[in-house]
């Protein structure tokens, strides 16, 4: 048999098999869900629905179309896998209630494979070759990014869901759906140590173990190119916390024995493990290898799933949050807060995910989408300029976080509601501040 | 840093080195017996961890009993493909770029069924993964424990397959000049099937060992290739005693040095002694005249 033709066959058949199983795995996203306006509080906004009036006229006439691009796979599909399921959630419930300024609205989504090159290009395409409507912003910080450059170029709107490093998101009309504030760097490490001194036996020692990936960085050292900006560090010998480890490992750190081993030589009160998706499971994992039982531990951006299978070893764990569907939080939201998180945890089931309670990532979804729509009803049109325009004049009423004002000096980072949660029971609990909180505090062991 | 810290570091790397050897095994065998580079090896680890994942947790069978089920289907699926590539008579570079095809091809089944998400055993099905064996004020952590171990096993068996056996000789004369093997009738196309068999169920015992140590995603694999193709290389492709000691070298250097310098200078250091090593001894350090 003619080699070349052989190998030709064989690539052309696994290439129509990948093309196809790619097909399958992408999807446009319209449906039909209602949307709900939360009363501008600080407090936890109030749904509003109004049980005695009349169903909304179906939307009709010109489709809307949003575009974006989100990571259904590569290393961030995990987490992107969420915001398809909240975004497709959304819009179902846009369609219900009548629709975008009575307009039906279809979402379409675009694969990026977690690739930030790729995220240019396809918001590139969409914006120039699709001519969408609108936009909205991927899933992770570097992607976003891209997106933003390319958003900027076009005069796009681009509501975003997750970067958080204000300083770097620069462009007058992308808008934040969570908050860390204008110095996450200050405001994560002040409310964490501010929240462990309330303990009866508060920790004196810290040790940190940072991820070096740019979001989890900042907040351990600020500005790469300031030495002068606060961080975790800083702020830690500022509270009166001695420093007795520092460590910094590169993102796709899998061996952690290295960093338990020292952690267990140093000993300390408390460990910060500034790190994302599964690297507080493993750092556990090794320390409790070495018969080393953690510390308090807080994790900043972790996958919450897979924290929760570590059971009793990860009792205790803290870390950051913006929404928890404990029952004392949803008793302060309302019925409607309950039915969205119900139909987000059966549409999770569905997909398979092995975590479906409607959390932070979800929640921060969520606010992006009800950002866009205040935008554009509150313009009255789909020009970019006046979305821009009505969102800085008027804010976004939304139904998790209350109202966000956008101050361009700040980047357009509203004042941050975010508090901390904790593994209780095995479950997470908000525990700070307390008008938040549905638990407290607690020391590990107890 | 004290001795007892940098030598309990080297221990654990030296273990997880047992693991890249483990990982390594099957492709180094393919590699240097047949000229086939099989990317898809990395897709039948994957399989072989979410299979273990899904019979542990669904149908509560003990990890690490697993392996009785899917080594036996990794062993059909790895002669299966070997067969395959028999078939359309692929090249060494070829076999590189339809592997990759199908790695990629195995990722996207793995995502759709699984879900893309983080997939992890609970503690209760999974009590190894916080296990370790202590001697004297060193752990030895059970998962990377049952690696070595089973890498020493597997190897061993391995190479006394292709040193007393009828099959491993002509396996070996095969590669060392195909026309002459087939002359004196060594049928390759069945050897061959054969060693990816072999392949198939070593990928079935790593894959259980990594589900068991740690969460998985389908994109696992890219995590993979630089530290399991330099383990092959540095041990010289096909030599699998030397594998296996190249797994534990890289392991326990890449531990000794994330705890004397940081984690994040280790892959630097690391894969700078590697090319400073094959500069030295091309073929692999450890292979005898390995200039």
């Amino acid at each position: 048999m003619n080699n070349r033709s052989s190998v030709l066959r064989a690539g052309a058949a696994t290439t129509v098999v990948a093309l196809l199983l790619a097909a399958c795995n992408q999807g446009a996203a319209t449906t039909s869900p209602s949307e709900t306006n939360a009363a501008a509080s600080s407090a936890p906004p109030a749904a509003s629905v109004d049980a005695g009036s009349p169903s909304p006229a179906a939307p009709s006439g010109e489709l809307i179309v949003v575009g974006s691009t989100l990571s259904l796979t590569g290393a961030f599909a995990a987490t992107g896998a969420i915001h398809k399921i909240v975004g497709e959630q959304f819009v179902a419930r846009l369609n219900a209630d009548g629709g975008l300024l009575g307009r039906p609205v279809e979402w379409t989504v675009q694969d990026d494979e977690s690739d930030q090159a790729k995220v240019a290009q396809l918001y590139e395409r969409l914006i120039s070759q699709d001519g969408v409507d609108l936009i909205m912003g991927p899933y992770a910080t570097p992607n976003i990014l891209s997106a933003m450059a390319v958003a900027e170029r076009h005069g796009y709107v681009l509501p975003q869901h997750t970067a958080v490093i204000a300083p770097l998101l620069t462009y007058d009309c992308q808008f934040p759906a969570w908050s860390i504030g204008y110095e996450p760097n200050v405001y994560v490490p002040t409310q964490l140590y501010e929240a462990v001194a309330t303990l009866p036996d508060p920790p004196a020692t810290v040790a940190f173990a940072t991820n070096q990936n740019g979001s989890t960085d900042f907040v351990s050292r600020g500005l790469p190119d300031d030495e002068t900006d606060p961080d975790a560090r800083s702020i830690a010998r500022d509270m009166g916390l001695e420093i007795v480890a520092d460590i910094q490992y590169p993102p796709g750190t899998t061996e952690w024995a290295p960093i338990a081993t020292q952690l267990q030589q140093a000993d300390p009160d408390l460990i910060v493990n500034n790190s994302l998706g599964v690297d507080t499971v493993g750092l556990i994992q090794a320390m409790k290898q070495l018969n080393y039982d953690p510390p308090l531990t807080f994790s900043l951006f972790p996958a919450p799933g897979p924290l929760l299978g570590l059971g009793a070893d990860a009792e205790g764990v803290l870390s950051v949050s913006i929404f928890e569907p404990n029952d004392a939080i949803l008793a302060q939201y309302g019925p409607e807060v309950t039915t969205i998180v119900e139909e987000y945890e059966t549409a999770a089931t569905a997909a398979g995910l092995p975590y479906t309670a409607f959390e932070t990532q979800a929640t921060a979804s969520w606010n992006a989408w009800e950002i866009l729509v205040a935008g554009v009803e509150g313009a009255g049109n789909l020009e970019q300029d006046a979305i821009c325009d009505a969102l800085h004049a008027n804010g976004a009423d939304t139904t998790f976080s209350g109202n966000l004002a956008f101050d361009p000096a700040q980047n357009n980072f509203w004042p941050s509601n975010q508090g901390l949660k904790q593994i209780q029971d095995g479950d997470w609990v908000m525990v700070y501040p307390s008008d938040r909180a549905a638990g407290t505090i607690r020391p590990v062991g107890n | 840093m004290t001795i007892q810290t940098i030598l309990q570091a080297g221990i654990a790397g030296a273990l997880t080195g047992g693991l890249y050897a483990l990982m390594a095994l099957g492709l180094t065998l393919t590699w240097g017996m047949l000229r086939v580079i099989n990317l898809a090896h990395f897709a039948l680890i994957l399989v072989s961890a979410y299979l273990t994942f899904e019979l542990a947790t669904r149908a509560g069978l003990d990890p690490l009993l697993t392996v009785v089920v899917t080594a036996p289907l990794l062993f059909l699926a790895g002669a299966g493909l070997q067969w395959a590539f028999d078939r359309f008579a692929l090249t060494e570079f070829n076999s590189l770029l339809v592997t990759f095809g199908l790695l990629i091809v195995v990722v996207q089944l793995v995502s759709n069924y699984w879900s893309a998400d983080f997939q992890r055993m609970s503690a209760e099905v999974n009590p190894y993964a916080t296990q370790s064996l202590r001697l004297g004020p060193f752990a030895f952590p059970t998962p990377r424990l049952l690696a070595v171990v089973a890498a020493v096993v597997l190897v061993g068996g391995t190479h006394a397959w292709l040193q007393r056996t009828y099959s491993g000789r002509a396996l070996r004369a095969f590669a060392e000049d195909r026309t002459i093997a087939a002359a004196f009738g060594i049928d390759h196309v069945r050897l061959g099937a054969l060693l990816g068999g072999v392949a198939g169920a070593t990928a079935a015992v790593a894959g259980m060992l990594i589900a068991v140590d740690r969460p998985l995603t389908p994109s696992s694999p890219f995590e993979w290739f630089g530290i399991v193709f330099a383990v092959v290389i540095l041990g010289g492709i096909g030599n699998v005693v030397g594998t296996l000691l190249a797994g534990i070298v890289v392991g326990a250097l890449a531990g000794v040095v994330s705890v004397a310098w940081s984690p994040s200078t280790a892959p630097l250091v690391i894969f700078s002694l590697i090319i400073v090593a094959l500069l030295v001894r091309p073929r692999g350090i450890f292979v005898r005249g390995g200039t």
